[in-house]
């Protein structure tokens, strides 16, 4: 059902609605010019790295929480992991090298600020490694690592916002604004949910994409929580009118695996992209919604109970626990992707095996270096599909 | 509330036995029959050896080790892993594949990092359920029936800088082997003495190795200032890797025995005291994730103007080491490094040819280096 357009309902209740917020409105204890915006950011440039579809919400942090400008880095080459390769020690995880690629190129078109989140596992050192390799290289550069200040939480990455870039920030203003961000996050999510379990059945070609495009730049225009709200509500509106056709029972297939490189489209080479263009219906439970604003991992454990004792490294228990529940659903199989390296994942891979052999679920293996090659790729992915279809059509 | 002295017995019983219930409950006694618990000779064990071996052993339990690593256990661990993992933990894999026939129950605790500055890599996190799921081919006997696996024991250390949670998991331990908490509370309380003990000996041993290089070198400088022959002191060099790979005589022992035919004088980085070094560290860095690595690059740092050289040796592909060496060769300025990686090629010419080399140059620098080579 279409949903009734704002104007027409607020015509309707716009007395009583203006009646009711006016008693609920917050007393105006500030005088207004506090609540003045201000006309342009602060002119300092401020990158971050490539990170699959978030582009438009690291853009929305910038942008008004941190209150800088954002750069924009353009759409990735292959000179981006060369140069990340080439600067860091050869055994380290590969998001190190993209990461570091994406750095080197910020610099280049002349950002003051790049941004590296903190996090488990290697992650929490990545910050001060590539700046120590920055700088050995000779660029002049501040950068805002969220690794410090991650003791103390909120606080800390609070003042360590406050020293870096931009100490008269609004702090009220740059919370609500950081949980729009997180919402927007979610709404990312959400959307590329339905993205990639529709993609391949689309009957004009380009659609989804086209769909997606339009979303990314209704983001990228965003300046407040309404905003996103609304263009999210149109987005998903276009996004179901695309004409679909779908089977009954088409193929469906799970992603899972490690935080960068199952998302990140650039480090897996597309490989949500390859197979939808298949046709199959993907799903994938890591995102940034799942690994961080709804992350229960005791809770997720618990399903996975015959597999998992304890928590074995930061995204493997939902790793495990996806695998397990696509493989419950009767998924046709499970693709896992990690970067080469990956401690973790590479852990959770007898237990995918274990999980494989239990309910008769293929799992393809995928570990991405530097050097993986596109058709490499092509010819596992497209071997891989063979092989549940044929399994399909033979249970069917 | 009026639970005064005559009725103040009864419910303080009822109250201690109700906890004591909840927590059987909670606390299964699922390990009372294992009586000989069997601890690979791999990673962890070389940190925290002492400590679980008394802690066992006050419990009346039979603690055996395996073998040290060689070739065999070596291509056991590397047939039951994923190719991609590092040597440490294929080896241990191979250690507890060759407990399995001798002992009731193999010890593969669980030390996660909850601490983000004081964790493990994540490793030491995932072996149980690593080793579960590796050998769930297997099958053990328990109460006269058959189960899938391998028995393991096990238990959670969420953070190693809080002493609470390091007592409380093997608290839990102890319940779980059948313990009463006098006992528990007398094992841990041992054990936690004994590696404390071990620890500040090995400490000890090498400030006193320091301290005789100093003096030694002190005379040389003397007697060569009034012309005499002085006997040179040896090269000292500093040993810098994780402990399961420096104390280990197949992954690391080609290295020391390298150094050891060259007179060299050998000091272990992971035996400085701990709790200087990890301070050390954070003038380094504050953000290193992981404790050993703090360790030792804390270690270098205070060693720094006593030593000659650093060998840095890693395990292929260490995770961990991966960055800190990195950054160790970016940051350390003034004291030559080896950086080398050890893999599962078995021949050791190639690192002999490197650290033969290595130690030519620290010769020749002692001697004057270019400038003054003739001297």
């Amino acid at each position: 059902m279409p949903m009734p357009k704002i104007h027409e309902v607020g015509d309707r209740v716009r007395s009583s609605v203006a009646l009711h917020t006016e008693k609920k409105r917050e007393p105006r204890l500030r005088p207004r010019q506090h609540l003045k915006k201000k006309l342009r950011h602060k002119p300092t440039k401020v990158a971050i790295f490539r990170y699959s579809y978030y582009a438009p919400a690291f853009k929305y942090f910038i942008e008004q929480v941190l209150d800088c400008e954002y750069l924009r880095l353009p759409d990735p080459t292959d000179r981006n992991i060369e140069l990340g390769s080439l600067y860091s020690s050869d055994y380290v995880c590969t998001p190190f090298k993209h990461i570091l690629g994406d750095f080197i190129e910020a610099l280049e078109l002349g950002a003051d600020i790049i941004v590296q989140t903190g996090g488990p596992c290697r992650l929490g050192y990545y910050g001060e490694l590539q700046e120590s390799i920055l700088r050995d290289l000779g660029y002049e550069f501040t950068m805002l690592n969220f690794s410090h200040g991650i003791e103390k939480g909120y606080v800390g990455w609070a003042k360590e916002v406050l020293k870096v870039v931009n100490p008269d920030l609004n702090i009220p203003h740059a919370v609500r604004q950081l949980i729009a961000t997180g919402g927007m996050m979610s709404k990312l999510d959400e959307a590329h949910d339905f993205y990639l379990a529709n993609r391949g059945f689309e009957v004009e070609k380009g659609s989804f994409d086209r769909a997606w495009t339009a979303l990314s730049d209704a983001f990228d225009a965003c300046k407040t929580d309404r905003d996103i709200t609304e263009a999210f509500r149109i987005a998903m509106e276009r996004f179901h009118e695309i004409a679909l056709d779908k089977p009954e029972n088409p193929l469906r297939i799970g992603v899972v695996g490690e935080f960068f490189t199952a998302i990140d489209e650039n480090s897996n080479l597309h490989l949500e992209r390859k197979l939808t263009d298949m046709g199959i219906e993907i799903h994938r439970m890591i995102n940034f919604t799942n690994r961080y604003t709804h992350y229960n991992e005791p809770n997720l454990r618990r399903g996975a109970s015959k597999y998992l004792l304890y928590d074995m490294g930061p995204t493997s228990t939902m790793t495990v626990a996806a695998a397990l529940s696509y493989a419950q659903q009767g998924f046709d199989g499970v693709v896992h992707a990690k970067s080469a390296g990956c401690t973790p994942e590479i852990d959770c891979v007898p237990v995918l095996q274990q999980v494989s052999a239990d309910y008769g679920m293929p799992i393809l293996y995928l570990t991405y270096d530097a050097q993986t090659s596109d058709t490499g790729l092509d010819t596992r992915l497209e071997a891989f599909y063979d092989m549940i279809a044929m399994k399909k059509e033979k249970h069917l | 509330m009026s639970a005064t002295s005559p009725k103040g017995g009864a419910h303080n019983r009822e109250r201690f036995s109700g906890k004591l219930a909840v927590n059987n409950v909670l606390l299964k006694t699922d390990y009372a029959d294992v009586r000989i618990i069997g601890i690979p000779r791999a990673l962890l064990f070389y940190r925290y050896r002492t400590f679980w071996t008394t802690f066992f052993e006050n419990l009346g339990r039979r603690v055996v080790y395996s073998r040290e690593t060689d070739q065999a256990i070596l291509e056991a661990g590397t047939a039951r892993s994923i190719d991609e993992c590092c040597l440490a933990s294929k080896a241990y894999l191979g250690h507890v594949e060759s407990l399995l026939t001798t002992c009731d129950a193999v010890f593969v605790p669980c030390y996660a990092s909850w601490n983000v500055r004081c964790g493990f890599c994540t490793k030491f996190q995932s072996l149980p359920d690593l080793v579960r799921n590796t050998f769930a081919q297997e099958r053990y006997v328990k109460d006269g029936r058959l189960h899938a696996g391998i028995r393991i024991l096990t238990c959670e250390v969420t953070d190693i800088s809080d002493k609470k949670t390091v007592i409380s998991a093997y608290t839990e331990l102890a319940q779980r082997l059948g313990a009463t908490p006098a006992q528990t509370k007398r094992a841990i309380k041992e054990a936690l003495k004994a590696q404390e003990a071990e620890d500040a000996a090995r400490a000890n041993a090498q400030e006193e190795a320091l301290r005789l290089i100093t003096q030694l070198k002190r005379q040389a400088r003397k007697s060569s200032k009034e012309g005499k022959p002085a006997t040179e002191p040896p090269l000292t060099i500093l040993f810098a890797a994780h402990p399961y790979i420096a104390h280990d005589h197949f992954l690391g022992g080609s290295v020391i025995d390298a150094l050891e035919r060259l007179d060299c004088q050998i000091i272990f980085a992971d035996e400085t005291r701990h709790e200087r070094t990890f301070k050390e560290s954070f003038e380094f860095s504050d953000t290193i994730p992981w404790v050993v690595n703090r360790e030792l690059i804390g270690s270098i740092m205070l060693l720094q103007d006593h030593i000659d050289g650093i060998v840095l040796v890693s395990a292929f592909p260490c995770g961990p080491d991966s960055m800190t060496d990195d950054a160790i060769m970016r940051c350390i300025q003034g004291t030559p490094i080896l950086n080398l990686l050890i893999d599962a090629q078995s021949g050791t010419a190639g690192i002999e040819t490197r650290v033969e080399s290595f130690i030519d140059i620290l010769r020749f620098q002692r001697k004057g280096g270019y400038i003054h080579a003739d001297a």
